[in-house]
């Protein structure tokens, strides 16, 4: 795989979101890019279980159990800040057992949807992010696959952004910054999907109904 | 057997000849004998004038007579030995031992030998000047008993020389990983590992560059059973714009004439300029080969920033969704494929 860029494209003004994603995909057809199929992230958060936490007020840490189309054999586990760990999808089961130790968090399960494109080297998902029933925004993911060294292609990859995002180009993702000259891996994307869904489940539930 | 009686009939005339000479020799001495005598004695002074007369007179015609009969002979015998074609050595089949020393048969087929050898060499002469890889004009023609230097045989290097020549070079450039590897006998194969960007796979004929296959960093460049893999091409887009699809031998040629993707702006289908290819044609230098492979290695050398440089024309990183693949030879600089004209 290549560099990877997840970032959050808000919903245009007076739009629904599939009004906002229809637009995107538009514009990403104008340019040259061409439908390849599906794809899907998804994240479901796990808390620390009571029993097992201290007397000393510890807070339980947040761990995430997720899963990505791209590598459908393969589940990442991660932490917030922490390490990712990336083991076959049988985890899940293992997960099950574990009930003692991590608790899934009510209704917490958060995904994203939508559209592959292709453009060159470039590969773009635009995503309708969802929890439960309701859509809550828009994820858009842009690879460039023969790139292995974030800090090589960033301003390469700024350029692409620019090109269909206009104004709502993202800055540099945080996994980029701290790491010079070291090989971009799936857990790297994974932790920006972590991280834009967090941001997602904080911010104001738009109000739009029937998406699905 | 012609000339042998040819010669025979000019024998006859030979013969005739020098008894005409005698003949014109015997009446020349009876002139001077008839002068040295003077006028015999005779009764009266005007008879002894008269017979002297007419006696010295007589001796006079018959050397006449003589010396034109020797003159005609003369022109039948002609010159045989200066029109027989080997000269004076014709006169060797006139020995009449033929079987015993058969010199001018033997003769005759060494003369045919040397001719024909003659013929020969000098049509070779031609055609191998023709092919001459030296490109000064003055060769053959200025002295033609000096025979041009034979070609330093560059395909038959020894391979410690070529590895001396590749370890040198790996040791120039710390940000490029050279691998030598002889897995089909005599001709070695590099891989080129260029920092964190790209990998190639280069194909050497002693140390002329083959054919090379550009691959990403993280692309698989091995086959199934371990070996470098020279056949499969790059996914992606920007190193199949380095890699050339094909075999192509490296010759002469200038650095304009492989460019031919040029007519396909912004084609999604496979890139047909190969700058690899293009880079080859550019540094080639028969006479020096590792000259050659440095330069090329100089020139890949520059892809490092293959993703961090942009165009120095137009000042953009992508176009049509492809960074600036082409390096100018002189100065490395990057430009993409169509701001590089
Ligand atoms: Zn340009």
């Amino acid at each position: 795989m290549g560099v990877t860029c997840v970032s959050q494209m808000p919903v245009a003004e007076g739009k629904s979101v599939q009004q906002t994603v229809e637009l995107l995909t538009r514009k990403l057809e104008m340019l040259g890019a061409e439908k390849q199929g599906t794809f899907c992230v998804d994240c479901e958060t796990y808390h620390t279980a009571a029993s097992t936490l201290g007397s000393q007020g510890q807070t339980g840490k947040l761990m995430y159990v997720m899963h990505n189309s791209e590598y459908p054999l393969s589940c990442f586990a991660l932490f917030e800040n922490g390490p990712c760990l990336i083991a076959d999808t049988n985890f899940d089961v293992l997960m099950v057992k574990l009930k003692g130790f991590f608790q899934s968090a009510k209704a917490s399960k958060i995904e994203t949807r939508g559209t592959r494109y292709q453009y060159c080297d470039f590969l773009v998902k635009v995503g309708t992010v969802t929890m439960g029933p309701s859509a809550r925004g828009i994820s858009v993911e842009v690879e460039y696959g023969p790139c292995v060294v974030a800090s090589d292609c960033w301003s390469l990859l700024l350029e692409f952004l620019q090109s269909f995002l206009g104004s709502h180009t993202p800055g540099a993702p945080a996994v980029f910054g701290n790491r010079h000259d070291v090989v971009y891996g799936p857990a790297d994307t994974m932790v920006q999907y972590m991280e834009l869904f967090n941001k997602i489940r904080k911010q104001q539930q738009v109000p739009v109904a029937g998406i699905r | 057997m012609a000339d042998v009686i040819n010669v025979s009939v000019n024998l006859e005339a030979f013969s005739q000849a020098i008894s005409a000479i005698q003949a014109l020799r015997s009446s020349v001495s009876r002139v001077f004998d008839c002068l040295k005598d003077g006028m015999r004695n005779k009764e009266t002074l005007e008879g002894r004038e008269k017979a002297f007369i007419a006696h010295f007179q007589d001796n006079l015609h018959s050397v006449n007579r003589d010396l034109n009969e020797l003159e005609r002979l003369s022109n039948l015998v002609g010159k045989p030995s200066e029109n027989h074609p080997l000269h004076n050595s014709g006169l060797l089949s006139l020995d009449p031992v033929q079987d015993k020393t058969p010199l001018y048969s033997q003769l005759l087929q060494a003369y045919k030998w040397s001719n024909k050898l003659q013929y020969h060499a000098g049509l070779a002469s031609g055609l191998l000047n023709q092919q001459s890889l030296k490109r000064s004009a003055n060769q053959m023609g200025v002295s033609a008993k000096r025979r041009p230097k034979a070609q330093p045989t560059t395909l038959v290097l020894p391979p410690q020389y070529v590895d001396d020549v590749i370890s040198r070079i790996d040791r120039m450039f710390p940000e490029m990983s050279i691998h030598l590897s002889r897995p089909n006998g005599a001709s070695a194969m590099l891989l080129v590992t260029l920092g964190k960007v790209l990998k190639v796979i280069v194909v050497m004929r002693s140390l002329f560059i083959d054919r090379t296959i550009v691959k990403g960093y993280h692309e698989n460049v091995y086959t199934e059973d371990g070996k470098l893999d020279i056949w499969s091409k790059s996914n992606y887009q920007v190193f199949q714009k380095l890699c050339p699809p094909g075999a192509w031998r490296f010759s002469h040629g200038n650095s304009k004439t492989s460019s031919g993707g040029v007519g396909r702006p912004g084609g999604k289908t496979q890139q047909v300029t190969d700058h690899a290819t293009t880079a080859l044609l550019h540094y080639q230098l028969p006479q020096m080969p590792d000259v050659v492979v440095r330069s090329f290695m100089t020139w890949l050398r520059s892809y490092i920033k293959l993703f961090q440089a942009p165009c120095q024309r137009c000042g953009k990183f992508l176009q049509d969704g492809l960074p600036p693949t082409w390096r100018d030879f002189r100065t490395l600089e990057a430009f993409h494929d169509t701001c590089r004209q």
